[in-house]
């Protein structure tokens, strides 16, 4: 395996008896656009102020290109970074912020003026290089900051909820040039959120944080039909939670109502284990078509709602709990009335067993 | 709202009387000196029979009138830089540092404003009896910081406050060393605060007297002293153009204050 760019190895912080982030180790290839995704807590920001310097590891290291960064201040790191409220210096224009990490590192005046120019272009804020940072609604102010981590050419961008002060019309237009700017410039992205959607999106992977660890790593792909945990499989799109027992010598697993589902992977479920969670998405159940081996779910539907592409159902099992359906307008489910009952079914391949 | 001035009705027009009586009351005295020292009584009727500048060129041409001036702005001019640098300093601690006893350490600060000013006078008299600063330019500059350091304080430490400490940081990663970032980027963003901490600092030194009683000797008098000793001699116009002098200088410097506040950006 090659060396990876930027690596994070068992990185631990507390603050007294409190744990912020306890073992979080990934590594991060070159080029990259990683997200950590979580609930507020989980310790997503502290590990992206870690790599930042802006606190020090309890434990662990951090590694840039196998160098450790730990011992170099924030300000030598030459990393860049987009804050979640806004940052510009609100004495300078636009463009003296963007110039200012040149200034700084005392480049020639040409080269700072071009440099603005270009990163302006970037962003497309070409016309505003003499507004001041008070003119500017929230949206731009974050491009601009964008533009003014990016001056230097960093070879890593942190961006810490750069969009949460946004509306969702505002924020789905800017990580629309979030990612071409990615693109564009093939710099490596670490990004924190909590918004799945966000996350989706953006990344090429995906962090998810619970805790202070990191339950799981991945493509979001990876995490939506291959969650590692209950937690993942909660957080990361819509799901049905039930409860099930294993047994027998094939360890088959039953429904509470005693229907046994076979063919379901166990790999990653402890060997003793009994009782335990079965989750399937929404959009994972089909209606059942009448071949005896499918037939999985049995159940009233309690409400339906046409949604056009797809039609959502809420049924009730047979043993009495809630569940979400989502079926496809190609599956006849537009028979599907209100009090009726319903047998539904869903591949092995996409349950999952925790 | 459940005092709502709109809805008020009749009470309205008393109240506003009542507010014109109150600003008529702060404000007829200093009205009054001010016509005074243009009057030409030499026994201060009022209103005055003529007008004159001649009590404004026996000011100007006394030189312990000068020397009292001049002493007074060196002093409050000293003060006010001084002021501000420890104030920024302390600022920095106060609303940065994390530490046990923060809160007193606040508290403390604020004390000379709430002690009676003539206890601390006299403390400092005592003590500076023993360090021979009595009458002495440092010992005027050492008392009077303390007064006007409180003031200092609570302006730098507003703007700080006001101040999001990430956007120092973002100075910082873009390669700025921490005290880089603080000249190039703090302290611009708060110059508001630093200005208006500067011009209280000067006022407090400016118009102090209680305590310059006791630090003053025959060869150093601030402004408010003369105007006290000449007063208890003789009750002659030039203290009515001193007065108005010192109004028209604090008047100014209140505008400059409320100019630089208003200049702040949101």
């Amino acid at each position: 395996m090659t060396r990876p760019f930027l690596s994070v190895q068992g990185i631990e912080k507390t603050y007294g008896a409190v744990v912020a982030v306890q073992d979080v180790t990934l590594d991060i290839a070159e080029g990259e656009f990683i997200t950590f995704l979580g609930p507020s807590g989980s310790g997503k920001s502290t590990t992206l102020y870690a790599v930042a310097g802006f606190l020090e590891p309890t434990k662990g290291d951090i590694l840039l290109n196998g160098k450790s960064l730990l011992d170099v201040p924030s300000n030598k790191r030459n990393i860049g970074m987009v804050f979640q409220r806004y940052t510009l210096f609100p004495h300078l224009s636009v463009a003296d912020n963007v110039a200012f990490p040149l200034r700084v590192r005392r480049r020639p005046k040409a080269e700072v003026d071009a440099r603005v120019a270009a990163m302006l272009k970037l962003v497309r804020l070409e016309s505003m290089a003499d507004r001041m940072p008070a003119q500017m609604s929230g949206g731009q102010q974050q491009r601009v900051a964008l533009a003014r981590a990016l001056a230097y050419n960093p070879p890593i961008l942190l961006m810490d909820e750069p969009l949460s002060a946004l509306d969702k019309k505002l924020r789905e237009e800017i990580q629309f040039e979030i990612k071409r700017i990615h693109n564009e410039t093939g710099v490596t992205i670490m990004y924190v959120t909590h918004d799945q959607e966000e996350a989706l999106r953006l990344s090429d992977r995906i962090a998810l944080f619970n805790a202070g660890r990191i339950e799981q790593i991945g493509t979001g792909h990876d995490l939506y039909e291959k969650p590692a945990s209950r937690f993942v499989a909660g957080f990361i799109g819509n799901s049905n939670f039930f409860e099930g027992t294993l047994s027998g010598a094939d360890r088959s697993i039953r429904l509470p109502d005693g229907t046994a589902i076979r063919g379901v992977s166990l790999d990653r479920l402890a060997p003793a284990k009994e009782d335990v969670a079965i989750m399937i998405r929404p959009d994972h159940f089909r209606l059942h078509d009448g071949s005896e081996a499918a037939a999985m779910l049995r159940g009233t539907v309690t409400d339906t709602t046409y949604l056009g592409e797809y039609t959502q159902l809420a049924v009730t099992t047979s043993w009495g709990a809630p569940l979400s359906v989502r079926l496809p307008q190609h599956d006849p489910a537009v028979s599907v009335q209100k009090g009726q009952p319903i047998t539904l079914t869903c591949a092995p391949s996409n349950v999952r067993v925790f | 709202m459940l005092l709502d001035f709109d809805r008020l009705g009749a009470l309205r027009a008393v109240l506003s009387g009542i507010a014109v009586l109150v600003g008529a009351f702060l404000l007829l005295p200093v009205i009054v000196i001010v016509l005074l020292s243009f009057g030409s009584s030499r026994y201060l009727q009022f209103p005055p029979p003529s007008w004159t500048l001649h009590w404004y060129t026996d000011l100007f041409n006394d030189p312990d009138w000068l020397a009292s001036f001049a002493t007074s702005a060196e002093i409050a001019i000293v003060v006010a830089i001084v002021a501000t640098l420890l104030g920024l300093m302390a600022s920095f601690g106060l609303t940065r540092g994390r530490f046990r006893g923060r809160e007193t350490l606040r508290a403390v600060f604020m004390t000379p404003m709430v002690m009676p000013v003539v206890v601390f006078a006299v403390a400092l008299y005592a003590l500076f009896l023993r360090l021979q600063l009595n009458g002495t330019f440092i010992g005027f500059v050492i008392a009077h910081l303390v007064i006007a350091l409180p003031f200092a304080i609570i302006s730098i430490c507003n703007a700080l406050e006001g101040f999001d400490k990430s956007i120092e940081d973002a100075a910082v990663l873009c390669g700025a060393s921490p005290l880089e970032a603080k000249l190039r980027v703090t302290l611009p963003a708060i110059k508001a605060g630093l200005f208006g901490a500067a011009i209280f600092s000067f006022l407090a030194s400016w118009d102090e007297v209680v305590v310059a009683i006791f630090m003053s000797s025959p060869d150093l008098q601030t402004l408010p002293v003369r105007i006290f000793s000449t007063l208890q001699q003789d009750l002659s116009p030039v203290i009515a153009a001193v007065s108005t002098v010192l109004v028209a200088l604090t008047v100014l410097l209140m505008v400059i204050a409320a100019f630089f506040r208003r200049g702040k950006p949101a």
